[in-house]
């Protein structure tokens, strides 16, 4: 069978058990003790197992089944959770992830085997578990009352008593017992959250077949193959040997949940087929209550083949675990999309959006006395637009959550590499933003977190020495800030000595001592975002080989966010990051330069007003605005946009005063047009990229106006 | 580009050109790499760019950069007549629009009609690849890449 059509569910399956391997390995460190941790730990490895092996991976499938076997043995309290075993259970998620990557890239898992790790993780598990070597020989005793259990319910459970025969099929068994083979029915139950059902069936029957011959299969081969059926499958198979061999090599097939089976003989099936009527009757009533059961065993009784008959006892005592395990998250109702298909439906929107502006125009352009309805449809498709775009736009959004989930593991690996102690607080890890933008994200901030871990947070004499606690905190905030998302990464630590930074320029050749007495610590802190521009007084593994925070920057303004600083000696730094929240459509408020059309988002925009020149006063021969109790910095359009000039200055100014962080600034317009709904178009990859246009959007009436990115004129 | 249906019947080896005014010379455009060609039409200024660069147009509701071939090869300012036309190229880096005086015709050329080693005036020696012979005329064939490579940005 060809396994490659599954390609993509098994990566996205593994890196979803990746991550939930990862908290809970997380969760574990912190609380040794919860049991449903583990169990979460144990299901996820198991499911790992499984999807490796059904794909065929099998160093994947070795190295998780060791694992699985370290987790079993925690399960079983064998072995106490130790933050040595934390190290190597992150390794071995390591090493499978190097899987995943060359299985994503390559369609093969690689060659490396990892064989360190294996033998890291035996040994860590012989150690461990001979320093308790009779816990183990009682836990299979633990696990037997709930194989009674379940085998309390097992009749019903044989669905392969029910298997109606064809006279072809009894004839076929019949031969088979005449050949001196023992004749069994088994019916094989999956887990019900498995995705490649045939797969799993496939590979039964491949284990099933190395024993004997499948003689009966119910439902028939082909609609098994064809996922045609439930979650259980039946057959009659003649052996040998031993059924129990077949039924665990059945089993250890992953993501079967159970297997059934029991002797059946000619005469039997024959009788079987007589009673069928009756007993199909009767059997209806006692069916209900064991139902629940087989999905309940899973997380108790997975690991062994089915035992011989005990005695039903103490099924209560395993209710409790039982009902756990049910309780798995309801999968929620999605259906995954090419981002592709998106990406077409938003440009279709824009295009509507365009089409509609163009209506607008002409509506408002024409004598006004144009019908009243026309209006009011008007503004009808102006509203169904909008939402239409929204709607989409909503789509487009993932949180952060899925970028964000693993820098708790990095900073756990810095701070044992670092020898520093420090704790990650996260806030905000829902915040949603667009799908692309998340996608890109990762990197600055892993960035920026790394560069707190190693140069923010100073050295544990340090920060006693200062009276600061000995944990370091790191912290990453996320919110909405109008069409913003805001990010926020800081530390505890140091913050920024504007002093060296200063001689490190001074010494670079950047900027002259002279001209480095007048900078503003805001100019001082923007060296570092100079290319090649390394602070750290050694180069470790972690940071400081100087391709550092000019790339986050660049990366983050290829996102069209900005990144800002913020940092006081000896008690630490913030770095804001500024993501736009939509990357194709937004409000814009459009002005008037000369005759040119430009437009600003309404975002970033607080209030807009009439100045007179008077009121323009100056600070440091730079122009500036004194309103409601602030100073704001004058930017006259005209001069950064090289606007021809104006001959008589007129008496009173239309500032758009707009603002970024905390920070505002004064624009002096021309004329104000409205607001409108504008769709984003990028300049392209010819145009040298002047980032105070942030791109170009066409209106209603065919025309182009440029898009002024604000956060750039700061 | 009513013109094609009269050269369907060349023979496969040839190549098309476009033939477009430049000043006084003729240079000829591959035309497998054009899109489309337009009227000068209103082309919005686009503050801080490479001096090249005209601006952009709306081309059906696609943003389209338009470059002065004048300005990249040093040759006085366009002058926007009747016959201006804008030739919009589709190249790997997305679309970009060419000033031109007047577009004549298109011609057929095959490679030994083309003299690859030939020099032309001073001023775009750099941007062209060879010059055709059509009958009496010469035309110099634009090297497409040299002429929007430069221009490309990291």
């Amino acid at each position: 069978m060809d396994v490659s059509q599954y390609l993509d569910v098994f990566i996205d399956e593994t890196s979803e058990h990746m991550q939930n391997l990862s908290d809970c390995i997380m969760a574990l460190e912190n609380d040794p003790d919860d049991k449903d941790t583990i169990n979460e730990i144990f299901r996820a490895a198991h499911s790992l197992k499984g999807m490796a092996g059904t794909m065929g991976f099998k160093r994947m499938q070795h190295l998780t089944h060791d694992m699985e076997d370290m987790f079993q043995e925690v399960r079983n309290d064998n072995i106490k959770v130790t933050s040595e075993m934390i190290d190597i259970l992150f390794e071995c998620l390591d090493a499978i992830e190097g899987y995943a990557d060359n299985i994503k890239a390559s369609s093969d898992e690689g060659t490396e085997d990892n064989q360190v790790l294996i033998d890291k993780l035996n040994a860590f598990l012989n150690g461990e578990a001979g320093a308790s070597s009779d816990a183990p020989a009682e836990a299979p005793a633990e696990e037997a009352p709930a194989e009674a259990e379940a085998d309390s319910s097992e009749s019903d459970d044989m669905k392969f008593k029910k298997i109606e025969l064809g006279d072809a099929e009894r004839d076929a068994i019949k031969a088979a017992e005449d050949a001196g083979k023992s004749i069994y029915g088994m019916t094989v139950y999956i887990n019900e959250s498995c995705l490649l059902k045939a797969a799993r069936a496939f590979l039964v029957f491949k284990a099933v077949e190395d024993f004997g011959e499948i003689l009966v299969y119910s439902p028939s081969s082909q609609d098994i193959e064809d996922e045609k059926f439930d979650f259980d499958f039946s057959m009659y198979i003649a052996i040998d040997g031993s059924i129990e061999d077949v039924a665990k090599e059945a089993k250890d097939v992953s993501e079967i949940e159970k297997v059934v089976y029991g002797q059946v003989t000619y005469n039997e099936l024959l009788m079987q087929a007589v009673e069928e009527e009756e007993a199909a009757a009767k059997e209806e009533e006692p069916k209900e209550t064991p139902s629940e059961e087989p999905k309940a065993e899973v997380a108790v009784a997975k690991e062994e083949p089915k035992a011989a008959p005990a005695p039903a006892a103490s099924a209560s005592n395993n209710n409790a675990n039982a009902k756990k395990a049910a309780a798995k998250p309801v999968t929620s109702r999605t259906v995954r999309v090419d981002i592709e298909k998106l990406d077409a439906l938003m440009n279709q929107v824009s295009e509507l959006i365009i089409a509609k502006n163009s209506l607008v125009s002409l509506s408002s352009g024409e004598d006004g006395q144009s019908s009243q309805t026309f209006h009011d449809q008007i503004e009808y498709l102006e509203r169904i637009t909008t939402s239409l775009h929204e709607s989409v736009m909503k789509v487009r959004m993932v949180p952060i959550e899925s970028v964000v989930n693993k820098f708790p593991r990095m900073i756990r690996d810095l701070s044992r590499q670092l020898g520093k102690k420090m704790e990650l607080y996260m806030s905000g890890e829902e915040t949603e933003l667009d799908r692309t933008v998340v996608d890109q994200i990762g990197d600055p901030l892993q960035h920026l977190l790394r560069n707190s871990a190693d140069h923010g947070l100073e050295s544990a004499e340090l920060r006693a020495e200062r009276g600061k606690p000995e944990v370091g905190t790191i912290y990453l905030n996320a919110y909405q800030e109008g069409n913003n998302v805001i990010i926020e990464v800081g530390d505890d630590g140091n913050g920024i000595d504007t002093e060296r930074v200063k001689s490190k320029a001074i010494e670079r050749g950047i900027v002259s001592a002279d001209a480095a007495e007048n900078l503003s610590q805001k100019e001082i802190i923007d060296f570092l975002f100079m290319p090649s521009f390394s602070m750290a007084k050694q180069i470790t593994d972690i940071s400081g080989r100087g391709v550092g925070l000019d790339v986050v920057k660049s990366n983050i303004e290829a996102l069209g966010g900005d990144v800002e600083v913020k940092s006081t000696l000896g008690e630490g730094s913030k770095f804001t990051v500024r993501l736009p929240l939509t990357l194709a459509i937004i409000q814009a408020l459009m002005v008037e330069v000369r005759d040119e059309k430009f437009a600003i988002a309404l975002g970033s925009i607080m209030t807009i007003e009439s100045v007179p020149q008077s009121d323009i006063k100056y600070v440091q021969a730079k122009e500036v605005l004194h309103l409601r109790g602030m100073v704001i910095p004058i930017i006259r359009l005209d001069e950064v946009l090289d606007s021809e000039p104006l001959e008589d200055k007129p008496e009173i100014l239309t500032v758009v005063i707009v603002k970024k962080g905390d920070r505002c600034a004064g624009l002096v317009v021309d004329n104000l047009m409205g607001q409108q709904e504008i769709v984003i178009k990028s300049l392209g990859h010819y145009i040298n990229n002047n980032k105070i246009i942030s791109g170009a959007t066409i209106l209603g009436d065919g025309e182009v106006a440029l898009i002024l990115d604000t956060n750039q004129m700061f | 580009m009513a013109s094609s249906t009269s050269i369907d019947f060349t023979e496969k080896e040839k190549k098309q050109y476009i033939v477009v005014n430049i000043g006084e010379e003729q240079y000829g455009i591959d035309i497998s790499f054009i899109d489309n060609i337009v009227k000068m039409c209103k082309i919005t200024r686009v503050p801080k760019v490479q001096d090249y660069f005209k601006g952009i147009i709306n081309l059906r509701g696609e943003i389209v950069p338009v470059m002065s071939i004048r300005t990249k090869m040093g040759l006085e300012n366009d002058e926007y007549t009747k016959t201006t036309r804008i030739i919009i190229l589709k190249l790997e880096a997305g679309m970009i629009g060419i000033v031109v005086d007047a577009v004549k015709e298109v011609v057929a050329l095959s490679e030994d009609e083309i003299d690859r080693t030939a020099q032309s005036s001073k001023a775009n020696a750099n941007f062209i690849n060879g010059i055709g012979k059509n009958g009496e005329e010469l035309i110099s064939l634009l090297d497409l890449s040299a002429v929007v490579d430069a221009s490309i940005v990291a």
